[in-house]
């Protein structure tokens, strides 16, 4: 509300006062959880439970961390999760993009029958079982690059590029055409470029949906050294104490099994938590450019 | 159709067989992106739907998807007198009630506190904290949320140290469904504010001069300005919400629920995994229960649609 009067400033100033505290300390409620998981995952079990909400421990240690990347195959999961990113999401740029194009075009014949398939998706789908029948028929169930092709175009995605396409000048279009280009340097030269922010967006949304994959890994991925991260974390949590305790006498060291689980967690979300702040305006802009309607 | 000698107005454009293959030659290129596109959608999004199929057949792994035998409608009776697909389904609709009841509002109450500070590093940090775990996977978020609720987790150290003693919170069939809603209010309304704050940016200042000058105060230019102007898109949001009604958010209560709570969180996506891959699967009855869902949310989806549009609002299609 830039138009204010300064007489009403006055006025308005304690209300603003009392927002502005009220959505600090949410945020500090958004903030805990994570401090607290970092806390856990460098504290000691004694340190931690006599004094769960120090600010920070007196003997830290980054034992969790070093037992996690030894003797766990999370690093591996690492791998494996940058494989999938990095053939992954080339190839759903290649299907969305080709998608949002295709359907931004002007009207040619099969157009619609065409848009149709592609909205349709997006109400209705085959389910888990027959997706999971359907990968163990193309023999593309326990490969990691199964996963990768899994996962090609995103409607909501391909309807933001479209969106993007039809909202370039159509003169731009005419004019190019008459000084000769085709339909590709049309396509490559002159439309591509200029949809390169929304293109950014679109590609950040998808590393951060396969960094986050997990469904799909536990269903279709029996072997335990093609898990991706998430898989890796779920299995790490979601294990018994027991299980632990016996991998713990073993190195003959006392593990704290919160510190090891959080520490897990820490490391899944460490890229996440590094990255977004820089990256946080070009996924605004995903949803500042156009709306998801189709 | 037929009349070849109709000479259309942009570049001479003929209708009839002789003009079609005209335009498909004119638009070859855009073929070849449309085959992109369809190769990917119709392996992977219709080749699903064609195993459907098995809702209505007797799965044989040997015979595959086409061979099984049909068996009619018979998974569908058993399915009407299974108390566990009752169950699943009654937590469904209660789930994803109250989500629109308790979590749908959340995102444009954060987005009026908000819009109310200034623009500046303030509102911009808040910003970005908020929107910072929608990023995350609910496998994260779910481990977090469990170990901090766990026996050694801070709540229970907490609970310790003041003498009240540690509570089991994540088996307690009456703090679970609260716990869904919290954990995905915290997830996701940062996030979503976005979206409306977006749309309340779009509000014109001069409807808000006017109303000062009328004399409305902060929470009458909120009722009669703002709400008014975001309305399209809380509609938009609250279709698509509709259209969630038999999801009920799978990602999260997969992974944050245990056999204690299941009978309060068992929905039917989770419902639908554990018979088919943790208690040895029949995949037509499976098949059948995840149809049946598809269905009912496909049919739950046109009718708020229409009901929308009725009500003078834009709709999704």
């Amino acid at each position: 509300m830039a138009g204010k009067k300064r007489g009403k400033k006055r006025r308005q100033a304690p209300a603003q006062l009392v927002i502005g505290i009220f959505l600090g300390l949410l945020a500090l409620l958004v903030v805990f959880p994570f401090y607290n998981a970092i806390l856990a995952s460098i504290s000691t079990q004694k340190e931690f439970s006599l004094n769960p909400l120090m600010l920070f421990p007196k003997e830290p240690t980054l034992s969790p961390y070093t037992y996690l990347m030894e003797a766990t195959n999370l690093m591996k999961g690492y791998g494996n999760t940058l494989f999938v990113l990095v053939l992954g999401v080339p190839f759903n740029m290649l299907v969305t993009v080709a998608t949002g194009y295709a359907m931004a075009r002007p009207a040619y014949p099969g157009k619609k029958l065409f848009v149709f398939l592609i909205l349709f998706t997006m109400y209705f789908s085959g389910g888990m079982v027959p997706l999971y029948l359907l990968m163990k028929d193309l023999h593309l169930t326990n490969k990691l690059i199964g996963i990768v092709l899994l996962y090609g175009g995103n409607t909501f995605y391909a309807i933001l590029i479209r969106n993007f396409f039809q909202s370039i000048p159509k003169e731009l279009e005419e004019s190019a055409r008459m000084d000769g280009a085709g339909e590709f340097t049309l396509f490559f030269r002159i439309l591509l470029p200029l949809t390169v922010p929304i293109l950014v967006t679109v590609l950040l949304f998808f590393t951060v949906d396969r960094w986050n994959e997990w469904f799909n890994t536990m269903i279709m991925v029996r072997s335990s050294d093609k898990w991706t991260l998430q898989v890796i974390l779920r299995n790490i949590v979601f294990t018994t104490l027991d299980d632990m305790a016996s991998r713990v006498v073993s190195v003959e060291k006392t593990y704290y099994s919160l510190s090891l689980k959080m520490a897990a967690i820490v490391l899944t979300m460490a890229p996440v938590m590094v990255l977004y702040p820089f990256t946080q305006r070009f996924f605004m802009k995903g949803i500042m450019v156009g709306s998801v309607k189709g | 159709m037929g009349n070849l000698s109709a000479v259309g107005l942009s570049g001479g454009r003929k209708k009839g067989r002789h003009g079609l293959l005209e335009q498909i030659k004119k638009n070859r290129c855009i073929y070849l992106f449309m085959a992109v596109s369809l190769g990917w959608y119709l392996l992977f999004c219709y080749g699903p739907m064609y195993g459907l199929l098995l809702a209505f057949k007797d799965f044989n792994a040997s015979k595959g998807i086409l061979m099984s035998p049909f068996v009619g409608l018979k998974h569908y009776r058993e399915l009407f007198q299974n108390a566990e697909f009752f169950e699943a389904f009654f937590n469904t609709l209660v789930i994803s009630f109250s989500r629109l009841l308790v979590e749908f509002p959340a995102p444009i109450i954060l987005a009026l506190l908000l819009n109310e500070l200034r623009d500046g590093p303030y509102k911009k940090t808040l910003q970005t904290i908020y929107t910072f775990p929608y990023f995350l996977s609910w496998v994260v978020v779910g481990s977090i949320v469990l170990n901090m609720l766990g026996s050694d987790g801070v709540v229970n150290n907490l609970l310790n140290m003041t003498g009240i003693g540690s509570q089991k919170f994540l088996a307690d069939k009456s703090l679970f469904r609260p716990l869904l809603y919290i954990t995905s209010i915290w997830k996701s309304a940062g996030w979503t504010s976005i979206i409306y704050l977006a749309s309340m940016s779009a509000v014109s200042p001069e409807l808000y001069e006017a109303a000062t000058i009328d004399g409305a105060n902060r929470l009458q230019r909120i009722r009669y300005v703002t709400l008014p102007c975001i309305r399209p898109t809380i509609v938009v949001m609250l279709l698509m919400a509709v259209g969630n009604t038999m999801n009920a958010g799978f990602d999260q209560i997969f992974n944050m629920y245990n056999p204690a709570v299941r009978s309060v969180s068992e929905i039917l996506d989770t419902y639908i995994y554990r018979i088919t891959f943790q208690t040895s699967g029949d995949f037509g009855f499976s098949t059948a229960v995840g149809l049946f869902k598809s269905v009912i949310n496909f049919i739950l989806l046109f009718a708020f649609d229409r009901l929308a549009k009725r009500m003078g609002e834009e709709g999704l299609f």
